[in-house]
């Protein structure tokens, strides 16, 4: 929140304290508090950062966003947000908005502004102009998890049957793509399984390359109130969740998989398997056990770099386990073996009968607010309601419902986020649409995005504020964000979530759904795609109606239900008896969406790293996230506590790596990779990373750490390989 | 007064006892440990009860159970629309032990609401009460923005707000106990790492251990109120993080000015009543103006400290207490003298005998201004201060720069001459008694504090320091043989760069006297340095 600064001769003097503006009053349902910060009235929504999904009341006063609350009603967090969302009205005045298109004709000219007419024609324009001249493959988007679910499911319908495109992918590609292959390759379909509330149920809880305290803070307190549990924490780092855990598991980096391996070596050998549930569910049982045989827990210990006693310790603890939970995030997605080791994951749940009962669950805690209703709802790389590009009769199905030709419906799901970029350097790609998202700061190898970005004959950026991504832009769309529009989220736990329109958007910005209805006015496919929609609601009745049938089955979820429960949890098919909230657990009967019915289990061999430490980059670089920032901090870095909180990219080098190199907290250093240098960067000397590993967060776009990071991705679902590559410090004179 | 407090929970808080307790991060046993099952995200912390006599409200903060989330600090800010930079929460962090055992805590910390609140007693305007439920209140209104509070305060608690030029802190909330509601901070904690409790002060004062933990001051200071639950698995080696990192301290350049004018004056009224004594007559009005105008001067630029000049006044309110009080009402008594002095000097109609007696109380007033000005600086908050050393050197640098000013007025023949460098000689041997006294006690002591201001004395200030020594030397030389010689011819001119000599030293030494000084402070947070 702004103020008026104080520099006046009389302020000067001191003759006032500015008391008046710093006057408390009292809120009917919060207490006192001060007068700035009193609202009219308060609007029910959903915060807009993280998947945790935590409802919220936003304050609103005159026209503006003046204050945010926790909902204490909402399920998922009872009233508590992070330092995020705690201040996430002040995004929405911050400065930096966009507020009205912007284009330019030449990439060597300014932005300037101009109306959406002439902005939105050259944006339907341009597009076909290159998809005649150069094919269908001429054009791809890039989307986000940042949507609600309403506007994802108009994209995939404008992007697939409106402009014929088919590149279509999303950031979800950086974070979460590894969750969803893992699930469709051992279930036969994505979904996260679990709930919450397992955190509290759970008697042993395994967090994977988690760092919840950090990353997804709202569900700490679970874990914490959950005494009962052993915490076993996996991170090659002390991180501030390792430091709830009764077990930390401080492996190498990237050795997840051979300590999985051990661990189900270990429950193997002890005969802690859950047979019954294994012959009655699973397939795939004797080969893995064959694939086990294999594994030398000790020498397993010894690669992991950590003490044979705790990798027993932690393998009885969760095979003794009456419920069992698993939960990972981007320790385990970012990996060339993501997928792989995804699968892994839900093998060890398996072969323990932990999973579709409370407590027990493989769970992957997404990323952004909506990933998940992109991944359900938004056609980017599967159809919408989880549908196989691959199945004919999903394809026909889906044909059906809208009311097209099959012929429309693409039969595979195109170039995915990192191709769509080898599509730009080499040629194939000539136009691109950005929604929501900040590649030069995201992407590993800035360098080499960023020569992409400059080669586009057509770059249309959609965003809600000033970004590196806009700045590269031919065309800038304007759009309103968080607070400014009415949808859906979807949560980690498949909770569906209202987010609401308190405030109007800036100048000519307008919501995503908006500009992509508009979009296909332009293409004269209004009517045809998007028949009688105006607003949000047409959007989700139809998308619940595409989906009823569908494990994420809406077609029971009306927004007045979410009001009402606080939320509900998808599958909720319509008139199905169940609980008011939905369903809070998948497989409870024991099927999966695979052809058998049955999970299956796969064997996984580790594979080294492609870039080990050397003698030029004898370090090990890691990357990941702090607190107070989201993402590329295009939002987070325009609210001043939280800026001033963590204002700029740090190293943590561990104490004997800093001797050697006689640095010391505060020193600053250039850290160089293979592919660039970042330089200035303030180090931190910690004994929370291990020697010979270091830890830079990657918020930043000043001091990015992408400039470092290898262009290496799983081959299955794409992901890129963000944790581990080899570094060097100098110091910076 | 009565807190009503439901417990809603939307899941049962689970109280089946652990087969193992958490043994790395459960909270210390002991008969005021926290609860063995923690609250759920959906319930609320314990009530807070109505106090009985002799009680009093504070916070309590469990380390194990804070995740380092921030939120506390944020919901401050909003509640209390404070701008960035002004925070009344703070969370810091402490570190200890070597991979993999290493752990980090977070120590979240606001006002202590301390029994012996020393940012109270040394305020110089009243603005701060201790009300009867122990919440240490402060009143912006009644504020001139001195900020000696900080100072003071070993936690570094108050803070000021440069858009309303006065200090803030953290009331507990108390409008909001009032109503029976508890405090944003802990309303915002998802982990209930902090909570509002009451405490029975005189059990308090007989044993406040767990006042005390790493990142923190000693809480004998002010009998702080804070209870900490320190984690059992807390690694002996933990300290806070960022202490390498520790940037100078402000110069205060207004204090500076103000504490080496009116030094100066002193000195000057000093070696003025001196030669007065000495010839039985007063020695002119050169001496008598320069100690005047000195003073005068110290003391318009005394109020370009203050976040409010206008109210500058309002200094006066605490002679019980604070030195600081104390220092603004000598030295504008002694002023008012060294006017008269002066003015009697140039006049006339005083008899000599009456004269030295006025200059001569001119002089215990500014010796007393001197000594409270040296007391002020006197705070346990900054142990590198809190010595008799300070006082001192304050009279040493009145000492050896005074006297050189008054050379002009030394009179006919060598006595005079012989009398001023005298005295500044001595100055100028006892400055450097409190050099080599400093440098002792960085040596000997093993707090922090001391450590750190070594650190920046003997490193990034080395040549400063060097060139203050330097300068101390010379000048203790050169007034040394200028009394012994007491040459007549060419004096003033001695006197002139002897002075820029001795200025310069005390000018460097008193800057470093500000900027190198390592205030006590609860841990503070590694921050990622600049953009």
């Amino acid at each position: 929140m702004s103020r008026r600064s104080g520099v006046s001769p009389a302020s000067w003097l001191g003759l006032g304290t500015h008391a008046d503006e710093y006057r408390y009053g009292t809120d009917e349902r919060f207490g006192v508090v001060a007068e700035s910060r009193l609202p009219e009235r308060w609007v029910k929504t959903t915060c807009g950062y993280c998947s945790v999904g935590c409802g919220m009341l936003i304050g609103v006063r005159g026209g503006a966003a003046v204050a945010v609350r926790g909902d204490p009603d909402h399920p998922v967090n009872c009233g508590r947000l992070c330092p995020k969302g705690l201040s996430e009205h002040q995004t929405i005045a911050a400065p930096g908005r966009l507020h009205q298109p912007l284009m330019r004709t030449e990439r060597t000219q300014p932005l300037t502004p101009t109306t959406w007419d002439r902005a939105l024609d050259r944006v339907a324009g341009g597009f076909r102009a290159l998809m005649a001249e150069h094919g269908p493959d001429a054009v791809a988007i890039l989307s986000t998890g940042q949507l609600v679910t309403e506007e994802f499911y108009a994209l995939g319908k404008l992007a697939r049957l409106g402009l014929g495109i088919r590149h279509y992918d999303g950031n979800t590609t950086l974070c979460m793509s590894s969750a969803v292959a893992g699930y469709k390759s051992s279930f036969g379909s994505d979904g996260p399984p679990g709930a919450y509330a397992d955190l509290e149920q759970a008697d042993c809880i395994l967090l994977v390359g988690a760092n919840i305290a950090d990353n997804h803070p709202l569900l700490a307190p679970r874990v914490l109130a959950n005494q009962a549990a052993t915490v076993i924490v996996v991170d090659p780092r002390v991180t501030k969740t390792a430091m709830i855990a009764d077990v930390h598991l401080a492996i190498r980096p990237r050795t997840d998989v051979v300590l999985i391996n051990a661990l189900m070596k270990v429950i193997v050998d002890e005969g802690l398997v859950d047979t019954d549930y294994v012959s009655a569910h699973t397939e795939g049982y004797p080969e893995l056990v064959a694939h086990l045989a294999t594994v030398d827990v000790a020498a397993a210990a010894a690669e992991c770099g950590i003490a044979p006693e705790l990798l027993h310790r932690a393998a009885l603890a969760f095979g003794r386990a009456e419920r069992g939970f698993v939960a990972w995030t981007m320790g385990v997605n970012h990996s060339v073996q993501g997928t792989a080791t995804v699968t892994l994951l839900n093998d060890l749940c398996l072969i323990t009968g932990n999973i579709g009962r409370p407590g027990a669950a493989p769970f992957s805690i997404t990323g952004q607010c909506n990933a998940m209703g992109t991944r359900e709802a938004g056609g980017s790389s599967s159809l919408p309601g989880y549908r196989r590009f691959d199945s004919a009769d999903d394809r026909a199905e889906l044909a059906g419902l809208w009311g097209v030709p099959v012929a429309r419906i693409p039969t595979e799901r195109g170039r995915a986020y990192p191709d769509i970029i080898d599509g730009i350097l080499d040629g194939t790609i000539r136009g691109l649409w950005i929604i929501a998202t900040n590649p030069p700061v995201s992407f590993p190898n800035r360098r080499r995005l960023e020569a992409a970005l400059a080669q586009l004959d057509l770059l249309v950026v959609q965003d809600g504020f000033e970004t590196p991504t806009t700045k590269q832009g031919d065309v800038v769309l304007p759009a309103a964000i968080w607070g400014e529009k009415t949808g859906t989220y979807t949560n980690s736990e498949r909770r569906v979530s209202l987010v609401r329109r308190a405030v109007n958007p800036p100048g000519q910005a307008r919501s995503d759904l908006d500009i992509f209805l508009t979009v296909a006015e332009r293409l004269g496919m209004r009517d045809e795609l998007f028949p009688g929609w105006h607003g949000p609601e047409d959007a989700f009745a139809e998308w619940a109606r595409v989906s009823a049938g569908r494990l994420c089955d809406y077609s029971g979820i009306t927004y007045q239900r979410i009001d009402e429960a606080g939320g509900v949890q998808w599958p909720c098919p319509a008139g199905a008896e169940q609980p008011e909230g939905g369903t809070a657990r998948l497989y409870g009967d024991g099927r999966f969406g695979t052809p058998s019915g049955r999970a299956q289990l796969r064997c996984v061999s580790p594979q080294p790293l492609s870039e080990p430490p050397s003698e030029d980059f004898p370090l090990l670089l890691n990357t990941g996230r702090t607190v107070e920032h989201w993402h590329t901090r295009t939002k987070t870095g325009r609210v001043g506590i939280l800026e001033e909180m963590a204002p700029a990219a740090w190293v943590e080098v561990s104490p004997p790596d800093a001797r050697r190199l006689r640095l010391a907290t505060g020193d600053r250093v250039r850290i160089s990779s293979a592919r660039g240098a970042v330089d200035d960067l303030a180090v931190r000397v910690t004994a929370t990373v291990r020697q010979g590993e270091v830890f830079v967060p990657f918020h930043y776009d000043e001091r990015c750490v992408n400039l470092l990071t290898v262009d290496e991705f799983d081959p299955i679902s794409r992901e890129p390989n963000y944790k581990q590559c080899a570094v060097r410090l100098a110091r910076c004179e | 007064m009565t807190v009503v407090d439901q417990p809603v929970s939307f899941l049962p808080t689970r109280s089946t006892p652990a087969e193992s307790p958490r043994p790395s991060r459960g909270p210390s046993t002991g008969p005021t440990t926290g609860p063995s099952t923690r609250p759920g995200i959906g319930t609320n912390g314990p009530a807070l009860l109505p106090l009985d006599a002799g009680e009093q409200y504070r916070f309590s903060f469990e380390m194990g159970a804070c995740i380092g989330c921030h939120s506390c600090e944020v919901a401050c800010a909003e509640q209390n629309a404070n701008p960035v930079g002004v925070n009344w929460r703070r969370v810091g962090e402490v570190e200890g032990g070597s991979f993999p055992e290493a752990q980090r805590f977070n120590l979240s910390m606001a006002c202590n609401h301390c029994v012996e609140p020393t940012c109270l007693s040394g305020c110089p305007t009243n603005a701060y009460v201790k009300l009867e439920n122990g919440i240490v209140a402060h009143h912006a209104e009644d504020c001139i923005g001195c900020q000696y509070c900080i100072w003071n305060c070993p936690y570094e608690v108050p803070a000021f707000n440069p858009q309303r030029r006065v200090v803030t802190k953290c009331d507990l909330c108390q409008p909001r106990l009032a109503t029976g509601d508890k405090p944003a901070c802990v309303d915002a904690c998802p982990t209930h790492a902090i909570t509002v409790e009451k405490v029975n002060i005189a059990q308090w004062r007989a044993d406040h251990r767990q006042a005390d933990a790493p990142g923190l001051p000693p809480s004998d200071i002010t009998l702080s109120t804070t209870r900490i639950i320190v984690p059992e698995s807390m690694p002996a080696s933990t300290r806070s993080v960022v202490d390498e990192r520790l940037e100078p301290a402000d110069p205060h350049w207004p204090l500076i000015a103000v504490t080496l004018l009116t030094q100066l004056s002193l000195g000057t009224l000093v070696a003025t009543v001196a030669l007065h004594a000495l010839a039985a007559r007063p020695p002119g009005a050169a001496g008598a103006g320069a100690a005047a105008g000195a003073g005068a001067l110290a003391l318009a630029v005394s109020v370009l400290h203050l976040g409010r000049p206008a109210v500058a006044w309002k200094a006066l309110r605490n002679l019980r207490r604070s030195w600081l009080s104390r220092e603004v009402a000598l030295f504008s008594a002694f002023s008012l003298a060294t006017f008269a002095y002066a003015a009697a000097s140039i006049v006339g109609g005083w008899s000599p005998r009456q004269l030295l007696g006025l200059g001569l109380v001119a002089i215990a007033l500014g010796a007393a201004g001197t000594y409270a000005s040296g007391r002020l600086y006197l705070v346990p908050a900054r142990p590198v201060w809190n010595s008799g050393r300070t006082v001192v050197a304050f009279f040493a640098t009145a000492l050896v720069t005074g006297p050189l000013v008054a050379v002009p007025s030394a009179g006919p023949g060598t006595a005079g001459i012989r009398l001023l460098f005298g005295l500044a000689t001595i100055g100028s041997l006892f400055q450097l008694g409190t050099i080599q006294h400093l440098v002792a006690s960085i040596a000997a002591r093993r707090e922090r504090e001391f450590a750190l201001t070594a650190r920046l004395l003997f490193g990034r200030f080395r040549l400063l320091f060097v060139v203050r020594v330097g300068a101390t030397l010379a000048t203790t030389a050169a007034c040394m043989l200028a009394s012994l010689s007491a040459a007549r011819a060419g004096a003033g001119f001695l006197a002139l760069v002897v002075l820029a000599l001795a200025a310069a030293g005390e000018l460097i030494g008193r800057y470093l006297f500000f900027v190198t000084v390592t205030p006590m402070t609860a841990a503070r947070r590694f921050s990622g340095g600049t953009r």
